[in-house]
C-alpha cells in the first residue's frame, strides 16, 4: 500500500485501518458466537450421554476417565439420574445420592459469600439450575431429603428455621469461622450487637443472629437488653480489657 | 532368589495405594493371594491389582510392593480342574520371559529367550479364579499398553502426561488444510480457513455422538477438543470484555469450579476390589484428603469430604454409608489422617499431625507466655483467634485437655477459663 501525501492520504488510511479494525472485531464476535454454539451441543451431547449410557460408561474404565474429563473441562455435572419410580417411592437408587452430593457442592461454592448459611429456597433453584439438562424440577422435598440422607456423616448439616425462612446450614459450629469475625469486631469495645456485625462485615440479617446465638449458646457471649437505646447487646467478657477486667475481679475477691 | 529383586520396584502412596502411570487403570483386586516360582521363596498374603498394563503386588503391611509388566507374559494358564485339585487353593500361571540375565523382560516372537513359570494362589475363597483369568486373558489381548508405547514415542521418551499426547493430533488437524492450499491468502483466505476449520469440528462433533461406540473410538479427539475449546472460551473475553454478559460470566464460572474437580483416574469400584471393597477404598480416601485438608487448614468437616471424594470419582457415587466405613477402616491402617467425632455429633477428618497433643502444646505455649499465667489463664476466644481455630472448637480442646489432666477449670465470673494443671508436674516430681 503506498501511501498517498496530504491530508486525504492520511484520511483514507484511517478509514482503511477503521474497517480492518471493525472487520477484525466482527471476525472475532462470530468466532466467539460459533464457539459457543459448538460448546453448548457438546454439553447438550455430554448431558444426554451421561443420562442414557450411564451403566455402560461405568463399565470401561479407560472410556470412563476419558468421558470424566470430557465433562469437567466442559463444564458438565456427569451426575445425571433420574428420579425414577423407585427413588420417589422409596427413596432408594443413586438419584438422592446424587442430589445430595450436588447440593453439598452448592454449599462449598456459596461458602465464602454466605458464611455456610443458605436459604432453602435459593439452593433449590441453583441445583435446579445445576441439573437443567433433566428439565426435572427439583422441590424443597427432595432437597430435604437428599439432605436427609446426610446425616449418618454426623450432625452439622441441617435444615433449619429462622423466623419464617428455612436455611440449611453446611458448616459444623467447630468449624465456622465466622464467629472469629465477630470476635474481632468486639475486640474494641468488648460488646457488639446485630448492627455492628452486619454493618462490618456486610453479612445477611439471619447469618449474624445464628452466629450470636450459637456464641450464646456456647457460653461465649453475655446478653445485655438493659440498655437505652433498647438494641441487645452481646458481651465478649473474657477480651477487650483482659487485665483490667482481672483486676476487677481480684478487688471483687479482696472486699 | 529374592522377589523384590526379580519384580521391578512398585511405588507406593502412603497409604500404601499403588501409583499408576499415565493411561494406565486400576482393572480389579484380588486379596490374600501367594506369589510362587521354583527357586522362590513365596511371597505370603499380598494384595495383587491387576491393571491394563502390570500386575502389582503389594505388601500393606510393609508398605512395599513390586509389578510385573503384562508386556513379560507369554502365556496364561487356567487352573487345572481335577478332582484331586478340588481342594487345594486354586492356581493360575504365568509363563514369564527372561532376558539373560534372569529378570522379566517384553516379550517378543523373534527373540529365543529362556522363560519360567510364575504360579499366582489365590487362597481368598470369594474371589472367583475363573472370573480372574477371564479378565486377565482380555488384558493380554487388548495389549493397552502397545498403544502407551506408541504415544511415548510420538511426544517424547519418559512419561508424556496425559494432555500432551492427546492434543498432538488435534494441533495437527488444525495446521493440515492451511498448509494443503497456500493459495489462499489475504482476508477471505483467512475467513475461509476458519469456515472450514468450524466446518470439520461440527462433522466432528456429529460423528461423535452418534452412539456411545463412535464416542468411544474417538474419546481422545473430543478431550482434545474440549480443552482447545476452553483454552479459548477462557482467554477470549478478556480482548472484549464489554460485550461479556451474565450468562457468560456465569458459564465461565462454571467452567472454573469445574477444573477444580477433576480428579481420581481409577476410582476404587465394588466391581474391581470385589472384597477388598472397603478397605481399598479407605487408603484412597486417604490418599485423596491429603490436598484438600492442607487447604483446609487441617480439618474438613466429613460431609465436605463425601462430596469433595464423589466429585473426583465421577460418575461412581459412594453412599454416604460406604464413606463412614471407609473412615472407620482408618484405625486399623496406617494413614496420615484421621476422623474425629465430637460430643456434638459433627464428624470431621483431621491430619494427625493436627492431633490434641499437638494443639496442647500449643495451648501450653500461649498458657505459660502471658506474665502471670497463673492468674489469668486463658478462655475458649483467646485459644480461637490465637490458634485460628472456630471458638466452639477451641472449647472443645480445652475440655479434651481438661479431661487428660492437663489443664484444670475455674467457672468464675469470667465464663470458663482454664489454668496449667500444676499438680500434674508435682506429681511427677514426688515419685
Amino acid at each position: 500500500m503506498r501511501r498517498r501525501p496530504g491530508v486525504a492520504g492520511l484520511q483514507s488510511e484511517a478509514v482503511l485501518r477503521g474497517q480492518y479494525k471493525a472487520l477484525g472485531e466482527n471476525v472475532a464476535r462470530i468466532r466467539m458466537d460459533l464457539m459457543k454454539d459448538q460448546l453448548s451441543t457438546f454439553r447438550n451431547q455430554l448431558e444426554d450421554f451421561a443420562r442414557k449410557h450411564k451403566n455402560d460408561i461405568k463399565k470401561n474404565p479407560v472410556f470412563r476417565a476419558q468421558f470424566h474429563s470430557m465433562c469437567a473441562t466442559c463444564g458438565v455435572d456427569p451426575l445425571a439420574s433420574n428420579k425414577g419410580f423407585w427413588a420417589e417411592l422409596l427413596g432408594i437408587g443413586d438419584f438422592y445420592y446424587e442430589l445430595g452430593v450436588q447440593i453439598v457442592d452448592i454449599c462449598l461454592a456459596t461458602r465464602s459469600h454466605n458464611g455456610g448459611l443458605i436459604d432453602l429456597g435459593e439452593l433449590c433453584s441453583l441445583l435446579s439450575k445445576k441439573r437443567r439438562a433433566l428439565r426435572e424440577p427439583i422441590s424443597e422435598d427432595d432437597c430435604r431429603r437428599a439432605i436427609s440422607k446426610l446425616e449418618i456423616l454426623g450432625s452439622g448439616f441441617e435444615v433449619f428455621t429462622i423466623g419464617k425462612k428455612k436455611m440449611v446450614r453446611s458448616v459444623p459450629t467447630e468449624l465456622n469461622k465466622d464467629h472469629n469475625h465477630i470476635l474481632e469486631i468486639a475486640q474494641a469495645r468488648g460488646y457488639v450487637t446485630i448492627e455492628d456485625v452486619e454493618n462490618e462485615l456486610n453479612w445477611p440479617s439471619g447469618r449474624a443472629v445464628d452466629s450470636l446465638e450459637l456464641l450464646l449458646k456456647e457460653g461465649l457471649a453475655m446478653v445485655d437488653d438493659g440498655h437505652s437505646d433498647g438494641k441487645r447487646r452481646y458481651w465478649f467478657p473474657c477480651i477487650g480489657s483482659m487485665s483490667s477486667d482481672a483486676i476487677d475481679a481480684e478487688s471483687e475477691y479482696n472486699l | 532368589m529374592d522377589w523384590m529383586k526379580f519384580l521391578s520396584p512398585l511405588k507406593l502412596t502412603s497409604s500404601a495405594r499403588p501409583e499408576l502411570l499415565a493411561n494406565e487403570f486400576e482393572r480389579f483386586v484380588v486379596g490374600s493371594a501367594d506369589l510362587e516360582a521354583e527357586g522362590f521363596n513365596p511371597l505370603k498374603a499380598g494384595i495383587i491389582v491387576f491393571t491394563n498394563h502390570r500386575i502389582l503386588w503389594i505388601d500393606e503391611n510393609n508398605c512395599r510392593g513390586g509389578f510385573l509388566h503384562l508386556a513379560s507374559v507369554i502365556q496364561v494358564y487356567p487352573p487345572k480342574k481335577s478332582l484331586k485339585k478340588m481342594f487345594s487353593t486354586p492356581r493360575i500361571n504365568l509363563q514369564i520371559c527372561l532376558s539373560s540375565s534372569g529378570t522379566p523382560c517384553p516379550y517378543s516372537q523373534a527373540a529365543s529367550t529362556s522363560s519360567m513359570l510364575i504360579h499366582i494362589a489365590l487362597r481368598n475363597s470369594t474371589s472367583s479364579v475363573d472370573t480372574t483369568f477371564s479378565k486377565l486373558t482380555e488384558m493380554l489381548e487388548t495389549k493397552a499398553w502397545h498403544v502407551n508405547a506408541e504415544s511415548h514415542e510420538h511426544s517424547r521418551r519418559g512419561l508424556p502426561s496425559q494432555d500432551e499426547s492427546s492434543s498432538l493430533p488435534a494441533v495437527q488437524d488444525l495446521a493440515g488444510p492451511s498448509r494443503i492450499r497456500p493459495a489462499m491468502a489475504g482476508v477471505s483466505g483467512i475467513l475461509r480457513k476458519e469456515q472450514e476449520q468450524w466446518e470439520e469440528t461440527d462433522k466432528n462433533l456429529q460423528d461423535a455422538f452418534v452412539d456411545l461406540k463412535a464416542l468411544m473410538s474417538k474419546a481422545k479427539e473430543m478431550v482434545a477438543l474440549a480443552e482447545k475449546m476452553r483454552a479459548k472460551l477462557m482467554t477470549a473475553p478478556t480482548t472484549q470484555a464489554g460485550s461479556m454478559d451474565d450468562e457468560d460470566a456465569t458459564s465461565r464460572q462454571e467452567m472454573q469450579d469445574w477444573m477444580l474437580s477433576v480428579g481420581i483416574a481409577s476410582p476404587v469400584t465394588k466391581e474391581t476390589a470385589g472384597a477388598l471393597y472397603h478397605q481399598q477404598l479407605s487408603r484412597q480416601l486417604a490418599d485423596f484428603v491429603v490436598v484438600p485438608l492442607q487447604k483446609a487448614g487441617g480439618m474438613l468437616a466429613l460431609v465436605d469430604v463425601y462430596c469433595l471424594f464423589n466429585r473426583a470419582r465421577g460418575t461412581e457415587l459412594i453412599s454416604p454409608e460406604d464413606l463412614l466405613r471407609a473412615c472407620t477402616l482408618w484405625e486399623k491402617i496406617d494413614v496420615p489422617v484421621i476422623l474425629r467425632k465430637f460430643d456434638s455429633g459433627v464428624m470431621i477428618i483431621q491430619s494427625k499431625s493436627q492431633s490434641d497433643d499437638e494443639i496442647f502444646s500449643r495451648i501450653r505455649s500461649l498458657l505459660t507466655r502471658t506474665e502471670e499465667p497463673s492468674f489469668v489463664g486463658i478462655g475458649a476466644t483467646e485459644v480461637a483467634r490465637a490458634l485460628g481455630m472456630a471458638p466452639a472448637l477451641a472449647k472443645e480442646q480445652l475440655l479434651a485437655a481438661e479431661q487428660k489432666g492437663n489443664l484444670c477449670r475455674d467457672d468464675g465470673p469470667d465464663g470458663l477459663r482454664f489454668y496449667l494443671n500444676f499438680f500434674k508436674d508435682i506429681g511427677g516430681e514426688v515419685c
